[in-house]
């Protein structure tokens, strides 16, 4: 370690080495140096703006960041309690090795990447501790502050939802008060009182943050590359094996939400359809790239409903079969990728990209159970029977002989599922060879999956044409808010069966487990499965709370977080605002602007005109002087105003006393405010002012 | 007179009439000439608000927000941006108001030798609400920082150093604050004619006093032991501190000047200009002039000065004193 390295100056490392730099410059007064109590203030703002921050990081990162900011505040109590000895300073090359730490924590964290969105956010939040660590100038505390600033958004990547927003409440208010601190040398900035001011400020600027958030032009398309990171998202996918449905259903994660225009439909019509299934190897059911459009459905008495559909990374859109058409986007989907979505010809709703943040869609829906094939494709496509399960493929032929016709045939099947011992179960065994053999003659225990699979496969055993539609099915109705919600544990999977000339809906499921479809997954599956808790049917405390949490969040996503480029133009045209005379809008902005500066100046005198009344109480009672030719002097204090007054009226010398001592004591004295002593003192000042006669009256009795 | 500090703001080439509209223009914007009557209230017309380097930095990160918030579609990060512009434009307006209405009287100007202090007396009221952290500051005085409370007012002394005799005028004053946060700084120019009275500096090691009369030799009287104490008479306002009796002040039993036997005897000095050498450098005459009035006055000797031009007669006292200072002060050869 070179003395160099470790020699104590007033600069921080980078300006240091800087200064010694060819643009070094010669007498440089030495800038401001952070005092103790603005190197606290820092240290709570970095705190306050890592802490919502942390739980989105990895644990050692987040550990790592925040012991950084703790060991300066630390080191900082520390001298100050010592002020002899020489100040702990962390050697520049402990900082390096700090910073060479943090990047590989990053590194380690991230696959091995540095760059990109996430792994940046995370070697910030480290940053922020190492500079904090070597921060010795005022000018390091407005760097730190903006960087604190800086990292107030960054939580909001991960998550937007009103518990992010709270989280960050606290680091904004202490960001007002610290910058007080550091713009305060002496004497200390009070901590209750400077918070309180910094969150006046706040409150103040509310009405212009609203106004800058409605009309701030917003983009409809990224400005740079959005990042790939996608983390591992519960919810369908374009493939279905045994068992992964009834793991996906054991979540209680919210899917979608969803705010019907009229009444909901019964429970029995609530199928959300989404990927449809139709490549099958004998074990797993997979999607086949589509093409649009479907074939047109009657759109009588179709209903009109808006899905907030959470973040699923999946392009598929839900919709109610069967969707007339597809969705209007109205909010979230800033994308452009996302917004091109299809109606493909297996009626699936299909986003060119997937969907990454809370989109909005209006939707319309003939409830129905049937449709037209719009291509000769599918079908052809959904007849294939793949090699294994012999056994099934003996029995499709025992039944097919006795049951001729199609629609005879899928109800025997059905009635099988209903009479012979078939189980329904969220824990179904796993089957790992022929599993709709096993499923069919060994187990007979299944979740829906299971059920579709084995109906789907008897059907093109037989020679009819079927596929596999998974989707959620059911919702349930969140009376704060009245709208649905539909989890991940409504996930479902049923059949369509091509059968007369028009793809047909079948559940088997609701052939062994009816109340699954009226009633939903807890009163079909058995005591002791492992429904999610949100799940079940049971009304208590925990539910009814976590359904007015869950009315808030709707709300949450749909009025902010949903407040995009086609909200935005909605609510201006709904304002009657014209965006396309640009003079106007800017004029009528600086206007609004303008009014609210106006109406905080007055509301702010206004409030000092109240609190200060003594004040008032006596410059009207040195008004009144004055007027009586006895004006104070610019000098002079309450005090010996008082006097010279006295000695010019001595007949007032009581109630010129009176008004000096109490408005001194108000004023200067240490009377609490709002006390009773000091109530007590300026309603003796106020007495006193009104005993004062008229100026003409004063000047009159002069002697 | 002391003309006001250079300017850097340089006059642009401009056609005549323009050029005046802007000689004025200036004159009332940026007030380099001592405009301003008394008392002078801050009103928005002569405030003016503009970000410090802090704001500034604060606005760029804020701009940074922004496009993040932009490019990530993020609604929240909109309004964590928003609010912190809010806050922005409600923290102007706070440090707009924080100066907004002060009443700023000049009181009046001190006088000192050349190479001491000057003071300029100001008087700030606040009116109805507490200014906090006003900052006064003028060319070359040291900055003066106060919080100015609600109702009475507050005396402000802005300390400059006394360059050379004749007035020295205080220049403009800038009164700023950047309460509440610092991220505003809020200004107003002030320029009073307010002049301060600077005495020529003493000769170091000037000559002894010239006789021009019988007495005691003068290098005798400057500095006497207890034994030449003649006795006490009352304090005569004027009376050099050296020679007041601290003790009897001290006890609490009134104000004395200790007389010396030396001293009595003194009589008047005449300070004649045309009395020194001949060839001797103005300045110089009119610093060993001065350095000759302190001398009598410590000497407790009524002096006399003749200058080309005027005369001032034998006397002694404060205010004789400082005629015949302020007569070497103003002198111009």
């Amino acid at each position: 370690m070179s003395a160099a390295v470790t020699t104590a100056g007033t600069g921080s490392t980078f300006s240091r080495l800087w200064a010694r730099g060819p643009f070094a410059r010669r007498a440089v007064p030495p800038p401001p140096v952070l005092s103790l109590s603005q190197i606290r203030w820092i240290g709570a703002l970095l705190i306050a703006a890592q802490l919502p921050q942390a739980p989105w990081l990895p644990a050692w990162i987040a550990v790592f960041g925040i012991t950084l900011v703790g060991l300066r505040m630390v080191f900082a109590t520390r001298d100050a309690r010592r002020p002899q000895a020489t100040p702990t300073r962390i050697p520049s090359w402990a900082l390096v090795v700090f910073a060479v730490a943090a990047a590989w924590f990053v590194r380690a964290s991230f696959g091995g990447h540095l760059a990109g969105r996430d792994p940046s956010v995370a070697f910030l939040f480290i940053l922020v501790g190492i500079k904090f660590l070597e921060a010795r100038t005022r000018r390091d505390g407005t760097l730190l502050a903006c960087l604190a600033m800086f990292m107030l958004i960054t939580p909001f990547l991960a998550n937007q939802s009103a518990w992010a927003a709270l989280a960050m409440l606290p680091a904004l208010v202490i960001l007002g008060a610290t910058l007080e601190a550091l713009a305060r040398t002496a004497p200390l900035v009070a901590p209750r009182a400077a918070l309180k001011r910094s969150a006046l400020l706040i409150a103040q600027g509310i009405p212009l943050a609203a106004i800058l958030f409605v009309v701030f032009p917003r983009l409809s398309a990224p400005l740079w590359g959005l990042p790939q990171d996608y983390a591992a998202q519960t919810g369908l996918s374009d493939t279905m094996s045994p068992g992964m449905i009834s793991e996906l259903s054991q979540s209680d994660a919210v899917a979608f939400r969803v705010d019907f225009d009229g009444e909901p439909p019964p429970p029995a019509q609530r199928y959300w359809r989404g990927p449809v299934l139709t490549r099958f190897d004998g074990r797993t059911w997979s999607a086949i790239p589509q093409r649009g459009p479907g074939a047109p459905v009657d759109a009588q008495g179709a209903i009109q409903y808006t899905v907030t559909l959470e973040p699923s990374f999946k392009p598929w859109l839900f919709a109610l079969e069967q969707a007339v058409g597809p969705p209007q986007i109205t909010g979230g989907a800033d994308d452009p990728g996302a917004r091109s979505v299809q109606l493909t010809a297996d009626r699936q709703i299909v986003a060119r990209l997937p969907v990454r943040e809370v989109t909005r869609y209006v939707q319309r829906s003939a409830l129905g159970t049937h449709f037209a094939s719009a291509s000769d494709l599918d079908v052809r496509l959904a007849r294939a029977l793949p090699p294994g399960n012999p056994r099934a493929k003996a029995l499709a032929a025992d039944l097919r002989a006795r049951y001729p016709d199609d629609r005879e045939y899928a109800a025997a099947i059905l009635r099988m599922f209903h009479d012979e011992a078939f189980v329904y179960t969220l824990t179904p065994p796993l089957l790992p060879t022929d599993p709709v053999d096993m499923f069919l003659f060994d187990e007979r225990r299944g979740f829906c999956e299971h059920f579709a699979s084995a109906f789907t496969f008897l059907l093109r055993a037989a020679g009819i044409p079927a596929r596999v539609v998974t989707g959620y099915q059911g919702g349930e109705i969140n009376p704060r808010g009245g709208y649905m919600i539909v989890r991940q544990s409504d996930a479902h999977a049923w059949t369509e069966a091509y059968i007369d000339g028009e793809w047909r809906r079948y559940d088997p499921t609701a052939a062994v487990a009816p109340n699954r479809i009226e009633r939903g997954l807890s009163s079909a599956v058995g005591a002791g499965e492992p429904v999610p808790l949100f799940a079940r049917l049971e009304s208590g405390w925990l539910k009814s709370m976590q359904l007015a949490v869950d009315a808030l969040n709707h709300a949450w996503e749909r009025d902010v977080i949903g407040f995009n480029q086609s909200r935005q133009r909605e609510l201006w045209r709904d304002l009657r605002l014209n965006t396309d005379n640009a003079p106007w809008v800017v004029g009528s902005l600086a206007a609004v602007i303008g009014a609210w500066g106006a109406v905080l100046l007055a509301w702010m005198a206004w409030r000092r005109r109240t609190e200060a009344r003594e004040v008032l109480l006596w410059q009207a009672a040195c008004a009144r002087l004055a007027a009586a030719g006895l004006p104070r002097q610019p000098h002079e204090g309450p005090l010996d105003y008082a006097a010279r007054a006295a000695a010019r009226w001595p007949q007032f010398g009581i109630a010129f006393n009176a008004i000096a001592e109490s408005y001194a004591s108000l004023r200067y004295g240490d009377v609490e405010p709002d006390s009773k002593a000091s109530e007590a003192l300026l309603a003796t000042l106020a007495r006193a002012v009104d005993v004062l006669p008229a100026p003409r009256a004063l000047r009159a009795t002069a002697p | 007179m002391a003309t006001p500090s250079p300017s850097a703001f340089t006059r642009p080439a401009a056609p005549s009439w323009l050029g005046g509209w802007w000689q004025r223009k200036r004159a009332s914007l940026f007030r380099h000439t001592p405009g301003d009557g008394r008392p002078v209230v801050l009103r928005h017309s002569r405030i003016y608000v503009l970000p410090t380097r802090r704001g500034l930095a604060l606005m760029a990160t804020l701009a940074v927000m922004l496009v993040a918030s932009l490019n990530y579609a993020l609604s929240l990060g909109f309004v964590v941006t928003f609010l912190l512009a809010g806050m922005l434009g409600a923290a102007l307006l706070h440090t707009f108001r924080n100066i907004a209405g002060l009443t700023v009287t000049p009181l009046g100007a001190g006088e000192a030798f050349a190479g001491g202090t000057l003071s300029y007396a100001l008087a700030l009221a606040g009116g109805t609400h507490p200014r906090v952290a006003v900052r006064l500051a003028a060319t070359g005085a040291g900055e003066v920082v106060v919080d100015v409370p609600a109702g009475t007012g507050l005396h402000v002394s802005l300390a400059r150093t006394a360059e050379r005799r004749g007035r020295q005028a205080l220049g403009r004053v800038t009164l700023s604050s950047d309460y509440p946060v610092g991220l505003w700084r809020a200004w107003a120019y002030l320029h009073f004619p307010l002049s301060g009275l600077v005495f020529p500096a003493p000769e170091p090691g000037a000559p002894p006093l010239p006789g021009g009369s019988e007495g005691p030799d003068s290098r005798e009287s400057g500095r006497s032991d207890a034994a030449d104490l003649a006795g006490l008479r009352t304090y005569v306002a004027g009376d050099p501190l050296s020679r007041v009796a601290w003790k009897a002040v001290a006890r609490g039993s009134g104000w004395y000047t200790k007389q010396f036997d030396g001293a009595s005897g003194g009589g008047p000095v005449a300070l004649d200009w045309f009395e020194l050498p001949e060839g001797l450098d103005p300045e110089l005459r009119i610093a060993r002039l001065t350095a000759w009035v302190l001398a009598a006055e410590h000497a407790a000797r009524p002096f006399g000065l003749r200058l080309p031009g005027q005369a001032l007669t034998a006397a002694s006292g404060r205010e004789h004193r400082r005629a015949v200072l302020k007569a070497l002060a103003l002198f111009e050869p």
